[in-house]
């Protein structure tokens, strides 16, 4: 029998696990505005500041848009501001357009047309409550499991990760995509050395060639800095949790994603299909940035296996913690959600698999995770960087 | 757990690989015996940590999951430690091409 | 220009904070310093509560090479601004640029600091805790008194001019410029952002260069040729309106130096900090250069602050002066030089500017490689 949860059904049908109001910044000036409005307002108004320059290089630009514009889509958002200072190339008007497509209430602050920091201060919080009246509105009803995207992320990765918590959200995912559901990873520098096994799970060439292609991109980015990897993957931490090479941690890391066909494979920030199966999407392996993309895809909820006791969260979807190691269970515990280091005691992939999924059920039907209620809400653009740029055709697309 | 756990102490993925994984602190000296194999750390190894169950010679591939995860840059004896210090990843080498090298696959 | 009293400091002196070193400070606030994003809200939250200043910001994991390397040593001069009395860095355990590290050498550098990382206090709750404790010791470590009879040539002014309008071009541009000529006259230092500037105009920019800097100057309008600007809009300005009108903040002095992004200025006179246009990630490249106060000339009204140094806005648009009259602290349209030279030395002596009087701070770093 399929799973059930309680959620928010949205007027395009999607349905948000979470009822939030969403302060989106369209530049780095605007930030500071979005965040102290949403301060003020309380738990339930969730800003997204970010570090983007009010210009920037056009696919960078693209992307920026791509990311604000989701998340202000995320069926967990139950209406947005989007925030400006007046000045940006993206502007708030055609941001709040690709947001109110979804059917929510969306409003917009210009810091110049209402006079300044302290009035748009004072004005925001009126539309934040104003919207969140209106947000308010929706109750908790019946929906399927197979109406949840499901992200799949690791962070702070040690030994453990790959033996224990990577497997165990694996077969989590393996359950949502029996009951109908989508699941999704990703951080594409982690698939360096176990891409030859993602390729065989490709339903077609396509995804195939895409997939490796992007990997190919992402190796590509150690020559362009001619660098070894290693300087930033394996991290430090994963190091001195047993990690010695890229291929190791991908090879753990890739486990994380179950053992489905690979039906597709996203962009960054290219919105999810629901009931789409398993569909990794190219991010950075930067766990707060490839969260976000992933949540600016449309995922409700995150699973984020932390070996070595990374504490992040995320503003607009709750993150579960799922760690493998058995002292950062017992050192760390205000900070993780689920136990999957019973694994190495003898407990099976399955009844952990079993627990997380259980767990995300739970939290998308209301429960809050621990990060949720330490506030940890950590929240990044990934930028495409001019030196990616450098010598690339105008314009060109996503820009890697 | 996927894979056989070595006399309660240490984790082997699968049967090709070259590596268990300790799934405790081990100490030097520390004999591990049982499913056909017999060896004694010659050093101490932290959990999650690596242990070398054949010998390697430098440039040996290193096999964990039944997949390559990189190769031997020193003689590697079985009981010893395998880390950084004594094996390195063959991908994501932007150095080695900088430094106008092949890179191996 | 404001209405406020003028600065008791008699003779043009201010009461600043003398460091160790011998640098003045013209705030006296803790830092706490999160080396990595994962640790930022926590490092926030521990400000918060012990009343320090924090600078939250995306970086510090997944880096390779050089875009490592610059977060890193940015991190570690922030803490060497003269500024901040002392840094509680704060990490979460596993990142790249290890907050152990950064605590090291600062401590190496003989600045005061302290470090607590999340996974070594056993989650997020326990350093917040051992946050705060840190910075109450710190405190009363670093306890330093204001003194008297600093005067300009104390200073370390940075520039970042967000444009190149008309307004700015015509009347902000040169009462910076006269401000740069008299702080330098003093014997003070001046550091620009604005890379995208200079990089657009090299043939003049080597012009305008001392002896000693032609070097610096070379490698870095090599590093900037072909690459695209990360101020897009004011790198292609800056090449059709010309080097005088995208340089004249600069005033009369040549360059002395070029300072990579993060890097402590060293040389004395004016400095290039290769830096963008863009304020947020520009007033962070100046602060770690050593920047005690920054100038920020902005059309559009940019309004927010810095965390570690205060910020004067200045703007000579008309429209931006009707629409934010409680965020620009100079109208270029009315002030002269001698004005703004007034503003900094009231500012130096403790006058908060707007953006600190409305207490909202960004903070950003340049990037050079992409996350991985």
């Amino acid at each position: 029998m399929v799973k059930t949860f309680e959620g928010y059904r949205r007027a395009n049908g999607r349905v948000g696990v979470r009822n939030h109001v969403a302060v989106v910044p369209t530049s780095v000036a605007a930030s500071s505005v979005a965040r102290g409005v949403a301060d003020e307002a309380g738990a339930w108004a969730k800003a997204t500041p970010h570090q983007m320059g009010t210009t920037q290089p056009d696919a960078t630009r693209e992307q920026t848009a791509r990311v604000l514009a989701g998340i202000g889509r995320n069926p967990n958002v139950g209406a947005a501001l989007v925030v400006e200072l007046g000045t940006e190339d993206i502007d708030a008007e055609s941001l709040a357009d690709r947001i109110a497509e979804t059917g929510k209430a969306v409003e917009t602050l210009s810091i110049r047309e209402t006079g300044g920091t302290r009035a748009a201060l004072a004005r925001g919080r009126e539309i934040v409550a104003g919207l969140n009246d209106e947000a308010r509105e929706a109750r908790r009803e019946g929906a399927d499991a197979s109406e949840l995207i499901f992200a799949a992320e690791c962070g702070g990765s040690d030994a453990t990760s790959g033996i224990a918590a990577n497997p165990a959200v694996g077969n989590a995912c393996d359950r949502l995509v029996a009951d109908g559901g989508t699941a999704s990873f990703s951080e594409t520098p982690e698939f360096i050395g176990a891409e030859h096994i993602l390729a065989e799970r490709c339903a077609d060439d396509d995804v195939r060639e895409r997939l490796l292609e992007r990997v190919a991109d992402r190796e590509g980015m150690a020559d362009m800095m001619g660098v070894d990897l290693r300087g930033a993957q394996p991290t430090p931490g994963n190091q001195e949790g047993g990690l010695t090479t890229i291929e190791e941690k991908s090879l753990g890391a890739i486990a994380k994603g179950g053992t489905t066909p690979i039906e597709g494979f996203a962009e960054f920030a290219e919105e999810l299909p629901v009931g789409g199966g398993l569909v990794p999407m190219d991010t950075p392996g930067y766990d707060v940035e490839s969260v976000v993309g992933k949540v600016a895809a449309g995922a409700q909820v995150v699973a984020f296996t932390t070996g070595r006791g990374s504490t992040t969260g995320n503003p607009i979807a709750p993150v579960i913690k799922v760690t493998g190691n058995p002292k950062t269970w017992d050192r760390m515990a205000n900070n993780m959600d689920v136990n999957a280091s019973t694994v190495i005691d003898g407990e099976s992939i399955e009844s952990v698999g079993e627990r997380v999924y259980e767990t995300l059920l739970a939290v998308a039907g209301g429960e809050r995770t621990e990060a949720e209620r330490r506030g940890l809400e950590e929240f990044a653009v990934n930028e495409v960087q001019p030196q990616e740029l450098r010598g690339a055709s105008a314009g060109a697309g996503a820009g890697r | 757990m996927k894979g056989v756990v070595l006399d309660d102490v240490a984790l082997l993925m699968a049967e090709s690989d070259t590596v268990a994984t300790a799934i405790d602190d081990l100490d030097d000296g520390r004999r591990i015996a049982g499913e056909g194999r017999d060896l004694s750390l010659s050093e101490d190894v932290p959990f999650g940590h690596k242990i070398a169950l054949v010998a390697h010679d430098p440039g040996d591939e290193v096999r964990k999951y039944g997949e390559v995860i990189g190769r031997a840059t020193d003689p590697i004896a079985p009981g010893e430690w395998v880390h950084t210090h004594n094996c390195e990843s063959t991908r994501g080498r932007g150095d080695l091409a900088a430094a106008g090298e092949e890179v191996a696959e | 220009m404001s209405a406020d009293s003028p600065s008791e400091a008699a003779a043009g002196d201010f009461e600043g904070y003398r460091r160790s070193d011998g640098r003045v400070g013209v705030r006296n606030d803790v830092l706490v310093l999160p080396s990595v994003i994962c640790s930022h809200l926590v490092a926030e939250e521990i400000a918060e509560r012990a009343g320090a200043v924090a600078t939250p910001h995306d970086h510090g994991c997944a880096q390779l090479g050089a875009d490592n390397d610059q977060t890193e040593r940015t991190l570690v001069s922030l803490g060497e601004n003269p500024n901040v009395a002392g840094t509680v860095v704060v990490g979460l355990g596993c990142e790249e640029v290890q907050s152990d590290a950064v605590a090291a050498a600062l401590d190496e550098r003989g600045f005061p600091v302290r470090e607590v990382a999340i996974q070594d206090a056993g989650g997020t709750d326990a350093c917040i805790d051992a946050g705060v404790a840190a910075v109450d010791d710190l405190r009363a470590e670093t306890d330093a008194a204001s003194v008297g009879g600093a005067s300009l040539g104390d200073l370390t002014v940075g520039v970042v001019v967000d444009d190149l309008a008309e307004s700015t071009v015509e009347r902000a541009n040169p009462l910076v410029a006269g401000l740069a000529d008299r702080v330098l006259d003093a014997g003070g230092r001046v550091l620009v952002a604005g890379n995208e500037r200079y990089a657009a105009h090299p043939m003049e920019t080597r012009a305008r260069v001392k002896r000693s800097a032609e070097s610096a100057v070379d490698a870095f309008l090599e590093r900037h040729r072909d690459l695209p600007a990360r101020a897009t809009r004011v790198s292609a300005d800056a090449r059709e309106a010309g080097f005088d009108a995208a340089t004249g903040f600069a005033g009369d002095h040549p360059l002395a130096d070029v300072v990579a992004y993060g890097e402590r200025a060293e040389a004395d006179g004016l400095s290039l900090v290769d830096a963008p246009s863009r304020f947020e990630e520009a007033a962070t490249g100046l602060a770690a250069a050593g920047a005690n106060l920054v100038v920020h000339v902005t059309a559009d009204g940019v309004p927010a602050g810095h965390p570690i140094v205060p910020v004067l806005k200045v703007s000579g648009d008309a429209d931006t002066l009707a629409a934010l009259p409680d965020d620009i602290d100079v109208d270029a349209r009315e002030a002269d030089a001698a004005d703004l030279v007034d503003a900094v030395r009231d500012v130096a002596d403790g006058r908060k500017t707007r953006a600190e009087a409305h207490g909202l701070t960004e903070f950003a770093l340049t990037r050079v490689g992409p996350s991985m």
